[in-house]
């Protein structure tokens, strides 16, 4: 039984994990890189190691590094969050090597699921629907590739069989671009897993992308924690989670959740994961992929289930039993999570770095923050540009929207630019809130309103301010070209101005 | 003062005169206006309504987060306006074009020589930022001048990538 655990992680997924450990009475350990000195999980932690520069390849991916860390501090267990090394069956074997507990499941299940191609055919052996595909062949060349492609038909998308997050994925309508896009998404996958192999899954019209959280102890025991709809999504990275989804109905959810739970069986699964389904318009649905850790949204399922899911993975991992049957696990409520990036809504979501001067975060009833930022630090281009998420909490769909709308106006973060504007228009868009959308909704037809478009006094509001701020710049320095009328510094001067205009 | 605010194809006019009021689109409001707390978030009460928005200037612009809606404005004295009316019309398009990196990153790839000839909407150069690799395009058609940077460099935001003639 370990009472340390080192954190193999940072942002706020890190903060999220030693808040689990503090709570459970574990001391915990952060690893940094050199520009996350002063992040806010190396100033939470008790002991924090330096692991190197700031590329992740140098850094947060150091497997090496990280386990000789564990050895030298003295932990018993590391947890590794998501990204990074959550899902690299060789760091988990050469944990378990190391003489330590790997928080997360078993190295054989991280390499079944890990291979999409190999998870695909576990899974369908087992009895689950999957997509039609390049199944169970991960590295097949472009001539191959090409000549397949006709017969699963078009569209299709082709992704990294190393992949997740969206990385080298790319959409094909027709056979001419595909040897582009190929070439593409190889390389992105290359850069970003180590593995250019690709593979080819049809495309599913107005799909839907919802999962299931599964919790697996060592007793053989699986249950899962109901659906969490991730629709919402930009170049299939999801931006705006819920639970449970406004698609699902009783006889659905108990039917799907059955077979996330055979497909977590499947591969002998132990601890947190998700079993990712595309759900059709007629409500078939197809096994997608296994994501086995943690995920970015799991709060929308801890808000409307109870369940710690992270402080429950720490107990499994000590090798207790589950503390729930699945009887016992009720949806109660509507949860909804905003993932607040560091991208600038109105300029393609371009990613936004630089330092943070001001960082308010909402609060109140029914309001979670998970964030790893605070006033001060620094976001650099090294690492993804989630920065914080919200979460909110309602009796009802229609109560959580609300709430979310609430907090979201009151969230402040200056000195970079958020994408909190984008949610605060998805929320008003009719679609959004009438539960009809599908995969492709944010990019095919959401649109940010252009300013001109907007209705009511907010224009004539948003013009004097700007003028204001004009004019008081325009005054400020007409004022101080007047050096010569005043007989005290100017610094003492613009202090009365601003005095007297207060 | 007079001044015009334009957003999009609107304008208002806004008069400033004595302290604390101001004349908006032919009504006179009260005004209280203050930033907070040093940060280019500025507090407006107007006749009593209670505003809070986020204001900075963009180029020759005013940008304002207001509730959710950014809005790029447009403010002119009377001044600043004849003189604009009186000069012909903008520069005109043409000469070289500078690819400039529009965000910190490291060049992956420039998938085109100096000298080569490309088309509108042809990558330039790929660049990877906070883990997303963004495809820089050809904003017209043109011939690629000098390259200044080189595959696995890390770049700036602003720095110059290459030209375009």
């Amino acid at each position: 039984m370990f009472n340390k655990v080192l954190i193999a992680n940072r942002g706020e997924i890190a903060v999220r994990i030693i808040r689990a450990c503090r709570e459970l009475g574990l001391k915990t350990v952060a690893v940094y890189s050199e520009v996350d000195r002063s992040a806010l999980h190396v100033r939470q932690s008790d002991e924090a190691y330096l692991l190197g520069p700031p590329a992740s390849r140098d850094s947060y991916l150091r497997g090496d590094k990280i386990i000789e860390i564990a050895k030298r501090s003295g932990v018993g267990a590391i947890h590794p969050g998501y990204g990074f090394l959550a899902e690299r069956d060789d760091f988990a074997q050469a944990v378990q090597e190391a003489g330590l507990i790997f928080i997360g499941p078993r190295p054989s299940a991280i390499a079944a699921m890990g291979d999409k191609a190999v998870a695909r055919a576990t899974v369908a052996a087992a009895g689950i629907p999957v997509v039609p595909g390049t199944e169970g062949e991960g590295s097949l060349r472009d001539e191959e590739l090409l000549a397949i492609a006709p017969q699963i038909g078009f569209p299709l998308l082709i992704k990294a069989t190393a992949g997740g997050g969206g990385k080298g994925m790319r959409e094909v309508d027709q056979l001419q671009e595909m040897p582009g896009l190929l070439a593409a998404a190889r390389r992105e996958a290359e850069a970003a897993f180590g593995d250019g192999n690709v593979y080819l899954e049809k495309l599913i019209s107005e799909a839907r992308h919802i999962e299931f959280q599964i919790m697996a102890d060592s007793y053989g025991n699986v249950i899962h924690l109901g659906e969490r709809e991730c629709s919402l999504q930009r170049r299939h990275q999801k931006l705006l989670e819920e639970s449970p989804s406004p698609f699902m109905d009783d006889e659905l959810r108990s039917r799907m959740g059955e077979l996330a739970c055979r497909a977590a069986r499947s591969v002998d699964y132990l601890n947190a994961g998700t079993i990712e389904f595309l759900v059709d318009a007629d409500r078939n649905f197809y096994f997608l992929e296994m994501n086995t850790r943690l995920q970015v949204e799991h709060p929308v399922t801890e808000m409307v289930t109870g369940v710690d899911i992270v402080r429950e993975q720490i107990r499994i991992a000590r090798g207790r039993r589950l503390r729930y049957s699945q009887d016992q696990i009720q949806l109660n409520g509507w949860a909804l999570e905003c993932r607040i990036n560091a991208e600038d809504p109105h300029n393609n979501f371009r990613p936004s770095t630089g330092q943070l001067t001001s960082v308010i975060p909402p609060s109140g009833p029914g309001v979670r923050v998970d964030t790893g930022v605070y006033a001060g630090f620094t976001i650099t281009p090294y690492y993804d540009s989630l920065i914080s998420k919200l979460i909110c909490w309602g009796e009802t769909r229609g109560e959580a929207i609300l709430r979310m709308r609430r907090a979201l106006e009151e969230f402040r973060i200056l000195g970079v630019r958020t994408n909190i504007p984008f949610h605060q228009q998805l929320l008003d868009s009719h679609r959004f809130i009438g539960g009809q959308f599908d995969t492709r909704f944010v990019e095919e037809r959401f649109q940010l309103e252009q300013p001109g478009q907007v209705e009511g006094k907010m224009p004539l509001i948003a013009a004097v301010l700007a003028t204001l701020v004009t004019h008081r710049e325009t005054q400020l320095a007409a004022q101080i070209v007047r050096r010569s009328e005043r007989d005290t510094s100017n610094w003492k001067w613009v202090g009365r101005w601003e005095r007297m205009h207060r | 003062m007079k001044y015009l605010a334009t957003i999009g194809d609107r304008t208002f006019e806004i008069e400033i005169n004595a302290d604390g009021q101001i004349l908006a689109d032919g009504q006179l409001l009260a005004v209280d206006f203050h930033s907070v707390a040093d940060q280019p978030v500025y507090s407006l009460l107007l006749d009593g309504e209670s505003f809070e928005a986020n204001v900075s200037s963009a180029d020759q612009n005013i940008e304002v987060l207001l509730r959710g809606h950014l809005f790029v404005v447009t403010v002119e004295d009377e001044r600043q306006r004849r003189l604009r009316e009186s000069t012909s019309a903008g520069p005109i398009q043409e000469g070289e074009y500078s690819l400039t990196a529009p965000m910190p990153g490291l060049v992956v790839a420039i998938p085109v020589e100096e000298g080569q000839p490309v088309e509108h909407g042809q990558n330039l150069v790929i660049l990877e930022s906070m883990k997303m690799q963004n495809e820089l395009k050809a904003p017209r058609a043109g011939t690629v001048g000098r390259i200044r940077v080189r595959t696995g460099d890390n770049v700036e935001q602003n720095q110059t990538l290459l030209s375009l003639t």
